[in-house]
């Protein structure tokens, strides 16, 4: 495709989106289209529900033989401490509900993203619609049902303020946000790279140990946790749960979300660079 | 045909396969490469776990990366003999399965020599270097018994491992799927395995030791090498890994011509 | 006894329902109802050594499982098969030193290595001694002209390449009896001719029974002298090219442009079949009426700007057969 193509798309998706003021209601569309495509992969749903419950139950043992049989830790109490995990394994399983990263490298592989570019619609946004409707449908059948019941059965501790479960909600969507910013960003990486061996193992672990996923910040030897603080992986997991498990209180709380709010304008910003060098690439070069 | 001519015959393939593999030496390095940051960074996590903590269980650092290293060593053969069986799935789905059976050799061997990858050179890499490491930090003194005993528990770790990819891929004749098995039961259940068996509730610990053996995959080798207690179980049971081995591998094999029947009846 | 014998084969599938909507994908996350399909209902045939047979049918309507069960891989539900004296699914080994298989869309070459590698590698699966795989293998080349690719990895050859040393590779074993599916799929008209020629030497040099599925008609013309033809798990047609060609290839079909759409009209003689805009196609028979005479009829009362008359191909003529199905369901055994 020649550069005057290039134009005519653009234009293309201009007019669209002018005369679009139905463009939301063509994103919602994606949404229930996944919400309903969801459900014919009953095989992932129970699959991913089992795999969530064997980490949960692995990072739960780990914590409980850490603790072993002390109430408190670092100044954090034992059941502080597994409320954490908990949580943690929940934005894990919604975070898991997305598109993952090796679905979007195969998607830059196979060329169905740069095929996607002829479309009258925005590539990022769009397939962050569609996460929402495979989030929503994952959350409805297994995560809430699950987490309901674990909460209940075990001894964890709860908000009791009704505008801390506000501002945990709050936290964790943006997080949801930042980590598919992120997720978007190093699989766009595919449109640049051979091979992408490293990158992804990196991805992977930063998700993982950075944004304190598994172990919380708190406990980070102290030059670990100053690189963590300046990465914008600890937004994902840490600050929510730091904020539902009342580690993150008051004043705390509005720098808190500030931050985040900040990481993912920065994040995005990125994302916005890597996939506009990727479409530029795919226009001309033939991707 | 007999047991040698097949020997004879899977060298051939094998080598074939390396051939192919050789083909894309760029991919090749990447993924060792990716490989030893992977498992790096497993290390690092449970070095940052215990910097506070210092022990887990009675564990310290360098004993749970020797159990985590066994593990890694391990599962290196695995990945060289058995990991495509993961993929039968895809190979179903394409119809290029089919291939297997129209030709006049047994599909497991036929489908088992087809590849043969390399690649586990990173595992390799990653847990022989942490095995010298771990052994001067615990002076450990390494005499032909001990090694011996190692070899066993790698041949016990690669049949049980092994067992469970054929098991998996085995599904794929009943429910036309196996990588997806492969991703959300034994990736977690390995990763149960870095870490000592006894932190975990007992019916876990029951189950990794007689249903899914993967106890005897490190865990148990390791109990007896470095003298740790093992609650609930006789501190002897290292010493069945290859046996332990050997059976759940026949019992795999039994269940993927299972499988491989029902797929001839059914064709999906 | 025939080199092949189906006699009453069946074969039944349970296949999952896919519910819809909301509640329907729901459901599904919890349960699943299957449908019993019949893929092969009741077929049976015998082909003689040497025979080369056109084994036809639209999309679903049972060829590829009629061949895995030809080939062992899969089992029937009922009837009995038998291949070179052999039943394939109680004997699979055995039966797949017999058989040679080319699945047209799917290599069986090691696709990163050099082609000549991939013939190697099946010498040693097959146990071919070395005095019959270098015979074969100068067959081939002069036959199928391996020469000039065969150093090349296979993932770099033309497909009609690929297709070639996908025969060759099935036959190195010297089967008597070669599957072919599709062996001309994707390939342009000149390859395809050429594919069609090494098919027919091949079948000449070495005596081998082939069995042939494929969509294009042109492969059953040029190549066959008899066709299967089979719809929804049955048995349509059975026999010689030439005597469905005649029983069908007395009809004829007259295409007429007329300068006035639309209108209706009713010629003796003639069936209206079609009409797209001002073009009317009509069939007749032509041992009753001459196309001259049904375009004297219709002069009369529109005026015709364009006209040809066309003969049915085979194509058509099975096509035909699909929509109507065998009018006269005697079979002719060719």
């Amino acid at each position: 495709m020649n550069m005057l193509e290039y134009e005519i798309v653009l234009k293309i998706k201009i007019i669209y989106g002018v005369q679009g003021m139905s463009s939301w209601s063509m994103y919602w569309t994606f949404t229930k289209k996944a919400f309903l495509r969801s459900s014919v992969y009953r095989f992932e749903v129970w699959s991913r529900t089992g795999s969530n419950i064997i980490f949960l139950l692995m990072w739960g043992s780990i914590w409980t033989a850490l603790y072993a049989g002390r109430d408190e830790a670092g100044g954090v109490t034992f059941t502080a401490m597994l409320t954490y995990i908990v949580v943690s394994q929940f934005l894990d399983g919604v975070n898991e509900a997305g598109t993952p990263l090796w679905e979007i490298q195969e998607k830059v592989r196979t060329g169905d993203i740069s095929l996607e570019l002829m479309r009258p619609f925005d590539v990022p946004l769009r397939y962050l619609f569609a996460d929402f409707g495979s989030v929503a449908f994952y959350m409805i059948t297994a995560l809430l049902p699950l987490y309901l019941v674990i909460f209940y059965f075990l001894d964890l501790a709860l908000p009791t303020n009704w505008l801390t479960w506000v501002y945990f909600i709050i936290s964790a969507c943006i997080g949801f946000l930042i980590r598919y910013c992120v997720e978007m960003t190093f699989g766009l990486l595919t449109f640049f790279l051979v091979e992408t061996g490293g990158i992804e193992d990196i991805f992977y672990f930063a998700m993982s140990l950075l944004s304190g996923s598994v172990i919380p910040l708190w406990f980070f030897p102290s030059w670990l946790e100053t690189i963590a603080v300046y990465l914008p992986f600890q937004a994902i997991f840490f600050m929510p749960i730091s904020i539902f498990i009342g580690e993150t209180t008051g004043g705390e709380v509005f720098t808190s979300l500030g931050l985040q709010l900040f990481w993912l304008f920065v994040c995005y910003l990125v994302l916005r660079m890597v996939w506009n060098r990727a479409s530029h690439k795919v226009v001309v070069q033939g991707g | 045909m007999t047991i040698a001519k097949y020997i004879k015959l899977y060298f051939k393939l094998v080598s074939a396969g390396i051939r192919a593999q050789l083909q894309y030496r760029f991919a090749f390095v990447m993924r060792i490469i990716g490989m030893i940051t992977a498992y790096t960074g497993t290390a690092v996590t449970m070095w940052v776990m215990l910097y506070q903590f210092q022990t887990l269980g009675d564990w310290n650092f360098f004993e749970m990366l020797f159990l985590f290293a066994l593990s890694i060593l391990s599962w290196g053969f695995c990945i060289i003999l058995f990991f495509h069986f993961r993929s039968l799935d895809t190979y179903i789905l394409n119809g290029t399965f089919d291939r297997f059976l129209v030709r006049p050799l047994n599909p497991f061997f036929h489908f088992m020599a087809m590849k043969f990858d390399i690649a586990s050179f990173g595992q390799f890499l990653f847990s022989i270097v942490v095995f010298v490491i771990v052994s001067f930090q615990l002076q450990l003194e390494w005499t032909l018994g001990k090694l011996l005993f190692l070899l066993g528990a790698i041949v016990g770790g690669v049949l049980i491992q092994g067992g469970l990819l054929v098991i998996i891929s085995a599904f794929a004749f009943w429910t036309t799927k196996s990588e997806q098995f492969y991703w959300v039961a034994m990736f977690p259940a390995r990763n149960l395995t870095y870490y000592p068996l006894a932190i975990y509730p007992k019916f876990i610990q029951w189950i990794t030791a007689f249903v899914i053996p993967f106890g005897f995959v490190n865990y148990f080798p390791t109990t007896v090498i470095l003298n740790k207690e093992t609650p609930y179980f006789p501190d002897y049971m290292g010493y069945f890994s290859p046996l332990v081995g050997v059976l759940f591998f026949g019992l795999a094999y039994f269940i993927w011509m299972l499988g491989l029947s029902r797929y001839k009846s059914t064709g999906s | 006894m025939s080199i092949i014998e189906v006699n009453n084969l069946q074969k039944e599938f349970m296949i999952a329902k896919r519910e819809t909507g909301l509640v329907g994908a729901l459901k599904s996350l919890v349960k699943r109802e299957f449908v019993k399909k019949e893929a092969v209902k009741d077929i049976s045939f015998s082909i003689e050594k040497g025979e080369m047979v056109g084994y036809i049918g639209p999309n679903g309507a049972g060829k590829s499982t009629t061949i895995k069960m030809l080939t062992g891989i899969l089992v029937p539900s009922a009837g009995q098969v038998t291949v070179n004296g052999i039943v394939p699914y109680e004997n699979r080994q055995e039966n797949a030193k017999s058989i040679g298989v080319v699945f047209g869309q799917r290599t069986q070459l090691w696709w990163d290595l050099p082609t000549i590698e991939s013939f190697e590698l099946l010498k040693a699966i097959y146990r071919v001694t070395d005095q019959r795989y270098k015979e074969n293998m100068s067959i081939f080349q002069e036959i199928l002209g391996l020469d000039e690719f065969i150093n090349t990895p296979v993932r770099q050859l033309s497909l009609g390449q690929r297709m070639r040393a996908d025969i060759a590779a099935s036959l190195l074993h010297d089967p008597p009896i070669l599957f072919l599916d599709e062996p001309t799929i994707g390939l342009d008209v000149v390859a395809k001719e050429k594919m069609r020629t090494f098919i027919q030497e091949i079948n000449k040099e070495k005596e081998v029974t082939v069995i042939l599925t494929t969509h294009d008609m042109e492969d059953i013309e040029k190549l066959c002298q008899r066709m299967v033809l089979i719809d929804h798990g049955q048995k349509v047609y059975d026999g010689d090219i030439l005597a469905v060609k005649e029983r069908f290839g007395k009809m004829r079909t007259l295409v007429v442009d007329l300068e006035d759409a639309n209108s209706s009209f009713h010629i003796k003689g003639g069936e209206l079949c079609k009409q797209e805009g001002n073009r009317y196609w009509l069939r007749f028979n032509r041992n009753e009426v001459s196309a001259s005479d049904l375009i004297t009829q219709i002069s009369q009362t529109h005026n015709i700007k364009d006209l040809t008359v066309e003969e049915p191909d085979i194509e058509s003529i099975i096509s035909r057969i699909y929509q109507e199905g065998f009018i006269e369901k005697q079979t002719v055994k060719g």
